[in-house]
């Protein structure tokens, strides 16, 4: 059965319900907090937050307005993203960053690539992007930084990065497009 | 429309749909965006066709989750209950908003009014204050007029320990970052106390609260409903400490295990 018939029936209670869509979207849920968080204690914890979010708040679900993926990743994303900021600001996230020496965002997208389809399509779209649509996008979705974040990072003015950020989603659909 | 041009007055708010996409907005903006969208049907759609696009994102990171985290999250699911359907009305007036909104944000309206008629008293809200006043309203929209009419039965009795003069506030936190948050009167004799972080006890299970004395003797001040704060009364010179456990549906007479977190009440001027 498929992840949104699934979460209909998790909106009505059903706990087997629920481990048949465990089994298809905790991969995909772990691995951009993972690829967010890092830290792979505090990625669990957040993907178990998401994970249980998901569970309590089906019955908000409405599959005429997305599909039952993109919605849970989109709860584990910005949890992922919220925590990710409050460990910023206590500052452990950036000696850590400090002490490996960190590299652009884009590069290690590049580098964490495996196989798959899906991640070979998502690479090539974003080497389709120009550099700073590139770096701003993923900036802000793989590092969870905020837009003024982005802007002093690439030291760009804030209304440039917002519209690299639209102008790379854009052209991420019109890449993607034929892959969804 | 005109508060919202004042906040975005150098900018086109549809600018902020492509950085709110990414979650790339502050807290305080990705709020006020969020209203925003609520009367802006085209920035709502084109926030839902940006989100879909950023979720696209998520396709090169997918990977294995340890098994403990299945374990994990599905013995939590056993032992968590799940919101309601959203009502009618709300969804109606929800339908405008993308995923990211609806699935999120909890339903608007009725808590801000309420939040704003008893947010009077707190002024000058610590840390433990607005803890209780969060959890007050951290209760879903959608109730009967019976549930709304208790509530606010709560609220009058809530109101009376923290309008009262010497009100003050304290919090304790456990190891794993819950917390207890009671603001207490002295001259009410009462307290207000809140749970929060904590996850609905087991089926069949409740949490209960004890005042103790100097004797370390415990006396029942009621049982946690949800979020719902627990108005004590009856506190005095002689209270030392609250104390939450876990116990058998209905409560008990006296406490059958540790407590899960306890809390002095020295600084909120008893046990002296």
């Amino acid at each position: 059965m498929e992840a949104d018939q699934l979460l209909i029936r998790v909106a009505g209670g059903d706990q087997k319900a629920f481990e048949d869509l465990y089994g298809l979207v905790s991969g995909p849920v772990y691995g951009l907090v993972r690829r967010v968080v890092r830290d792979p204690a505090q990625s669990e914890e957040v993907a178990q937050e998401a994970l249980l979010e998901l569970w309590r708040s089906a019955a908000r679900f409405d599959p005429g307005r997305g599909s039952a993926l993109s919605w849970v990743l989109t709860l584990a994303h910005r949890r992922a993203v919220d925590r990710v900021r409050s460990a910023r600001a206590t500052g452990e996230r950036e000696q850590r960053e400090a002490r490996r020496g960190h590299g652009p965002a884009f590069d290690q997208v590049a580098e964490e690539v495996e196989a798959g389809l899906e991640r070979e399509w998502v690479r090539r779209c974003l080497d389709r992007l120009t550099a700073l649509q590139r770096q701003s996008v993923t900036l802000a979705y793989y590092d969870g930084y905020t837009y003024r974040e982005v802007a002093e990072r690439l030291r760009l003015p804030l209304g440039t990065v917002k519209t690299r950020m639209r102008d790379g989603l854009t052209r991420l659909r019109d890449c993607l497009g034929g892959a969804a | 429309m005109s508060v919202f041009r004042r906040l975005f007055s150098r900018d086109d708010p549809h600018s902020l749909a492509a950085p709110y996409a990414l979650d790339a907005l502050e807290p305080a903006e990705r709020v006020r965006f969020e209203r925003h969208l609520k009367s802006c049907d085209r920035c709502a759609a084109e926030v839902r066709d940006l989100a879909e696009d950023a979720v696209r994102l998520a396709w090169s990171t997918a990977a294995p989750a340890p098994p403990a985290l299945r374990d994990r999250v599905l013995a939590a699911v056993r032992t968590t209950a799940q919101e309601p359907a959203p009502q009618r009305g709300a969804r109606a007036r929800d339908s405008q908003l993308p995923p990211h909104v609806w699935g999120t944000a909890p339903p608007p309206r009725v808590r801000e009014r309420r939040r704003a008629a008893l947010l009077v008293p707190f002024a000058t809200a610590t840390a433990a204050a607005a803890l209780v006043v969060a959890s007050l309203f951290a209760v879903q929209a959608n109730r009967t007029q019976d549930e709304l009419a208790a509530e606010r039965d709560r609220a009058r009795e809530i109101a009376h320990v923290l309008a009262a003069p010497d009100a003050r506030a304290s919090s304790g936190r456990d190891a794993r970052g819950r917390t207890i948050g009671v603001i207490a009167s002295v001259s009410a004799r009462g307290a207000v106390v809140t749970l929060s972080g904590y996850d609905d006890p087991p089926e069949g299970r409740v949490r209960q609260l004890w005042l103790m004395d100097q004797e370390g003797r415990p006396r029942s001040l009621g049982l946690f409903e949800g979020d719902t704060p627990l108005v004590a009364s009856g506190l005095g010179p002689a209270s030392t400490s609250l104390a939450v456990t876990v116990e058998p549906d209905g409560g008990s007479p006296q406490p059958t295990g540790q407590p899960i977190v306890q809390l002095a009440l020295k600084t909120v001027g008893f046990g002296e």
